[in-house]
């Protein structure tokens, strides 16, 4: 991969509150160009609500944020612009087509993409007349990152994409999120699963209790443990329990 | 406003249009529900003048042959006495309100001894213009009658005769008046029902949070909803006009430009108090409840089903001020009476008031979540 040392989002002692608690606490990172960036941290831990804030969701308490030059608390019209948005717990409106979608989202977005060619990368080409309701999860969630892709954007946020799926739909969206980082755009994306984030993020940081308590490449991270004399208590096999799933169901989608 | 502002708002709408056109149950709510009423209504409103005619007679003669013509008149089973009028003024009032089909009116003189010894007199048949044809059918029953008495009385010229007069307002018939008033059933219906209950259910799916992020604002959500909600609302008026006219011969007497603006208002201002009442619920549970509350006194208060001269005067004096009264008396002078907007500054005044207040409201509690 391609190194860059530019950074597209810094985040500088970002803070929310709701009423007396404080969930995010002060946190501050940098995201850099092309890479897959990760959140990682247990319920509760503050990844969604710091990536709300960094998509100009949520009003930013305290700190800031700056995106591909923006800054969100000014101007969070411009930063939704130029991001795309998978929200964690995402619903389209019902009784419209998937097509029709990408077509009202073209039209909110202002841009001019093919639909078609849209649902095509996410291969849902034959669902282009269906209906969000009669979807599978996988396929739900392969066509939000579609909707999120409308407008072309510079970096595509992720809130945990793969919570729920089975093991075949979790592998196609990594090779689909793989696929787009591949075309330049930044993503950052939030998950509970750490085999997914050490296949695919550059650089993950480790949230708890509202601060990031660890960041950096997931290799170093592990590097680090090992260094501070961390053993397993069991000896590692080479292969684990999805490795056999896999291997006996097959990498094909079921849905 | 920006060329990509409207694209945002129009495109919203498409989408809105489409979903609605796949929804059967919607539609059925939308567009059949306000028919079935038109049917229900229409047929109880519009039969019963082929029966009997319902008269008020005025006695001015005190003859003795007036006073067995009146007798005679009352126990008469094609007219349908109304005993409790006392005047022609009064009568005129029912007439226009389609209460009365006719008024007959016995003159001083009728039935007084003429200088050929006979009574004699002419018999007054005052029609509306809303439907001469009772009137006529009126007059000629009498004349028969008279006619009977005249022969029996066997004098060269007949002595008794009738005369049609128009009561030179034009009232209206049953339907006619339960057709406003269903016209303005549908506006209000649409409006608050329509949106009150579809935010509600969008930002418990989470479709609204969607669509937040991306880059629009709540005016491209309320304009999108408001040329969806007026799109369809023209449709919908345009069936029940249809039906109307094809079915109950409804007769428009004004303009249909006048029509049309004020029911186009209509339905911005009632958009408005569904907005208000869906913008503000989080839940369907909240919506429901508040808009039968804002809805309910409208629609039995406003004249929508009972007509509002018939509840005592200070119940009028306060339905005066329910924002769904200006829209149907509107309606119903344009309809029935040849109004021009011109003509209903008022109304207008009314339903510009209600549409800053509601809108102003609307525009304050509305939220996403």
């Amino acid at each position: 991969m391609k190194k860059t040392t530019k950074n597209i989002i810094t985040v500088k002692n970002l803070t929310k509150r709701y009423g007396k608690d404080v969930v995010v606490k002060g946190t501050s990172f940098e995201v850099k160009e092309g890479e897959i960036f990760g959140i990682l941290g247990p319920n509760g831990a503050g990844k969604t609500t710091t990536l709300e804030m960094i998509e100009a969701l949520r009003p930013i308490d305290e700190g800031e944020v700056v995106l591909g030059g923006i800054n969100v608390k000014d101007h969070p019209s411009k930063v939704k612009e130029i991001i795309g948005i998978q929200l964690q717990s995402t619903a389209f409106f019902d009784k419209l087509p998937l097509i029709e979608q990408l077509k009202m989202f073209n039209g909110l977005y202002g841009s001019s993409m093919d639909p078609a060619e849209l649902l095509e990368e996410v291969q849902l080409t034959d669902k282009a007349k269906s209906y969000v309701e009669n979807l599978s999860g996988g396929q739900k969630q392969r066509f939000s990152i579609a909707a999120a892709l409308v407008n072309s954007p510079t970096v595509l946020f992720l809130d945990e994409p793969t919570t729920g799926l089975d093991p075949q739909a979790r592998r196609n969206i990594w090779d689909l999120i793989s696929s787009i980082r591949k075309k330049g755009i930044t993503v950052v994306m939030t998950t509970h699963y750490m085999d997914e984030a050490e296949m695919l993020c550059d650089r993950i940081a480790i949230m708890d209790n509202g601060r990031i308590v660890a960041l950096d490449t997931p290799h170093k991270l592990i590097k680090g443990l090992l260094g501070r004399g961390f053993k397993k208590a069991q000896v590692v096999e080479q292969a684990n329990l999805e490795d056999v799933f896999i291997d006996l169901t097959g990498k094909e989608l079921r849905e | 406003m920006s060329k990509h502002y409207i694209r945002s708002v129009l495109s919203l709408s498409k989408a809105y249009m489409i979903r609605f056109f796949s929804d059967k149950t919607a539609m059925f709510f939308t567009f059949l529900f306000p028919l079935l009423f038109l049917f229900v209504f229409g047929s109880l409103n519009s039969g019963g003048s082929d029966i009997s005619f319902r008269v008020a007679l005025l006695n001015k003669s005190d003859s003795e042959f007036a006073q067995n013509f009146e007798q005679q008149a009352t126990e008469n089973e094609t007219l349908d006495v109304n005993e409790d009028v006392g005047d022609l003024e009064e009568a005129r009032d029912l007439m226009g309100r389609g209460e009365l089909d006719s008024v007959l009116e016995l003159p001083p003189e009728f039935g007084q001894i003429d200088e050929s010894g006979v009574p004699s007199g002419s018999l007054v048949v005052y029609y509306s213009e809303a439907s001469p044809q009772s009137g006529q059918t009126i007059a000629a029953v009498m004349e028969g009658v008279l006619d009977g008495i005249n022969e029996e009385l066997g004098h060269p010229e007949p002595p008794f005769d009738v005369e049609q007069r128009s009561t030179a307002v034009s009232g209206l018939s049953s339907f006619d008046y339960v057709f406003s008033g269903l016209l303005g059933f549908t506006i209000l219906s649409l409006g608050i029902f329509g949106l009150a209950n579809q935010m509600p259910a969008e930002k418990k799916t989470g479709a609204f949070r969607r669509l937040r992020a991306a880059p629009i604002n709540s005016s491209h959500l309320i304009f999108a909803n408001m040329v969806f909600y007026l799109s369809i609302g023209v449709l919908s008026l345009l069936m029940m006009l249809a039906a109307g006219i094809l079915v109950f011969d409804f007769n428009m007497r004004g303009e249909w430009l006048d029509f049309s603006v004020m029911a186009l208002l209509g339905i911005i201002l009632m958009f408005g108090f569904g907005l208000a009442v869906g913008g503000w619920a989080k839940n369907d549970t909240q919506s429901s409840a508040l808009s039968q509350v804002v809805a309910l006194p409208m629609m039995f208060l406003s004249g929508v089903f009972f007509p509002r001269f018939l509840m005592p005067e200070w119940l009028q004096g306060i339905t005066d001020w329910l924002p769904l009264t200006p829209i149907v008396d509107g309606l119903r002078l344009i309809m029935t009476e040849a109004k021009t907007v011109f003509d209903l500054g008022p109304e207008f005044a009314m339903i510009g008031i209600w549409t800053i207040v509601i809108y102003f409201v609307a525009v304050k509690v509305f939220r996403w979540e």
